[in-house]
């Protein structure tokens, strides 16, 4: 089943010289994972907003083309009413996001379920699951405000997570997170895509697709250049002639290869450091 | 009058608890960050990170002990005080991004200092340059893709050249081009003589730009070591892969950094032509 489909979606953001998003078609299945990956003005910022509806909603600019989250159109303000509570985004400042009327985390990761409507024993069960998923139930009392930026992105996650959305739209979600916060965000979202969510998730850190399930779409110039498995990407060329580069493993081994021409150390390239080390050091 | 020797950061027996909070975030915290001394902090989310930077720049008061920047007790100081002293990016660049144009938003702190014209021009002229945003001086900093607002703040930071730069997560969700350009204006800096004390997640950003790596835990320093030899220690961020590889291969490598891996992996077998 389709969750997030796009169909030749062209934006413009108001008084820019040049397509921000140029003919885009993508559908992002039920239980997907789909990481869009390119250099900064790329456009996979964008497409996250286009497909929230937030673009031109909020940005103003021109667009074209046809969005659809589960069958209905966000952009449209007659529709975009059906999707309450089914579309997670997070952009890349999580502490703007927060209601600002909430006291507690709690009462944060309660906003959204009961402006749903939905009973308090439902609302409860479910701020307290959210709570347990991302690992801050000893949060639970504190002001969002004064949290950490990676405590607060965690917030910002189980705040959208308490509302069981449907699809996920993650702007560089690990960035503000220590390695364990990396992990336990990992972890939310392979259980997400497993319970049949959709999660789109914008990066431009190779290093954190390997390992993790997912197909990548490398947009170039608001165009898609590749859609496929992460790992074919990653060791072809194409990553760095239309894309933000391949892991740190395969530049190393690139940028070797540019003083030693030895069949080791020529593309396709290891990714990560067991591929590294297998050929290296047999 | 500031006197010349003074440390660019010095942090005495700092200890400070946020106001209605069980316990301080900082206990009892000393460190002090020489001139031309990058320093990394390091530590769990929620170990004080963050609150150690605000300190320092006069953004949260109330601690006990002593912060001095070259020489200036930062306790009763207003931020503008300390304007001139120290530089601070946001983990969010958001934060402080307020002018229309990316040269309004550099020259911002400069103008502020009371320069003339002319030296304000100059100012920001390198501090684009070294930020490599000559070509988008005349755009609005929120056009942007985010990576690149995250360099507008940071050449902002750098136009006033304060001997000392705080910088909270600089290069959190950037891109690998992006962050190699953050790594370049530390390193410049540090020699420079400015003293860099920066908060990361980022093994491989703390491994290139910086030396000195601080482990913050429990709002104490646990550990004080060089960076290469703290990393993938409990909460610290891992070791970069290719430092890994260079440890996994025998390179012998006084610091593992990426280039000198490159050049170690690449003469680790013979050249053919």
């Amino acid at each position: 089943m389709s969750v997030l489909g796009l169909d030749t979606i062209t934006f413009r953001y108001p008084s820019a010289s040049a397509d921000a998003l140029a003919g885009v078609t993508l559908d992002v299945e039920a239980g997907e994972t789909c990481w869009l990956y390119g250099a900064p003005g790329a456009g996979a910022s964008t497409l996250l907003m286009v497909a929230a509806g937030l673009a031109p909603r909020f940005t103003g600019g021109s667009l074209s083309g046809q969005v659809r989250i589960l069958g209905v159109d966000p952009v449209e303000e007659s529709t975009r009413h059906d999707l309450r509570g089914q579309v997670a985004w997070i952009g890349t400042a999580s502490d703007i996001q927060f209601s600002q009327v909430a006291e507690t985390v709690r009462e944060e990761i309660a906003f959204g379920p009961a402006n749903l409507g939905q009973p308090m024993s439902r609302i409860d069960a479910a701020v307290g699951e959210a709570l347990e998923r991302l690992g801050i139930g000893h949060l639970a009392h504190r002001s969002p405000a004064a949290l950490s930026g990676g405590e607060q992105q965690r917030v910002v996650m189980a705040s959208m997570l308490a509302m069981s959305p449907a699809l996920w739209l993650l702007d560089e979600p690990d960035a503000a997170l220590d390695s364990a916060g990396k992990e336990i965000m990992a972890r939310v979202l392979r259980e997400e895509a497993g319970r049949g969510s959709a999660v789109v998730i914008a990066t431009g850190d190779a290093d954190a697709m390997l390992g993790r399930a997912g197909r990548i779409v490398l947009l170039d110039r608001g165009t898609i250049a590749f859609d496929g498995p992460p790992r074919q990407l990653l060791a072809d060329e194409l990553a760095w002639s239309r894309g933000p580069g391949g892991t740190s493993v395969a530049e190393l081994a690139r940028a070797a290869a540019r003083l030693n021409p030895d069949p080791r150390l020529m593309a396709p390239y290891p990714l990560d450091f067991d591929e590294a080390m297998a050929r290296w050091k047999p | 009058m500031e006197a010349v020797s003074s440390p660019p950061l010095r942090m005495e027996q700092v200890r400070f608890r946020y106001p209605g909070a069980a316990a301080p975030v900082l206990h009892d915290l000393s460190f002090t960050a020489e001139a031309g001394e990058g320093v990394a902090i390091f530590g769990r989310n929620g170990a004080g990170k963050t609150t150690l930077l605000r300190l320092a720049m006069g953004l949260l008061r109330g601690a006990e002990g002593t912060i001095m920047l070259s020489g200036r007790t930062a306790a009763d100081a207003l931020p503008e005080d300390l304007a001139h002293l120290a530089g601070f990016l946001f983990q969010h660049p958001e934060t402080q991004l307020f002018e229309r144009t990316v040269a309004a938003e550099v020259a911002f702190g400069p103008r502020c200092l009371g320069w003339d014209a002319a030296r304000i021009d100059s100012a920001v002229s390198d501090a684009l340059q070294e930020a490599g945003l000559e070509a988008v001086r005349n755009d609005h900093p929120w056009d942007l893709p985010g990576p690149h607002r995250r360099l507008v703040a940071l050449a902002a930071v750098i136009a006033s050249s304060p001997p000392l730069l705080l910088l909270d997560e600089p290069t959190a969700g950037v891109d690998r081009a992006t962050r190699a350009r953050v790594r370049d204006v530390v390193r410049r800096r540090l020699e420079a003589g400015v003293a860099v004390v920066a908060v990361t997640h980022d093994g491989e950003f703390a491994l290139e730009a910086l030396d000195r790596g601080l482990m913050l835990d429990g709002g104490r320093i646990a550990a004080d070591a060089p960076v290469a030899g703290l990393l993938g220690a409990p909460g610290t961020p891992a070791l970069p892969a290719s430092a890994a590889i260079a440890r996994g291969l025998g390179l012998d490598l006084a610091r593992p950094r990426f280039d000198a891996v490159v050049a170690g992996l690449a003469s680790h077998w013979p050249i053919c032509a």
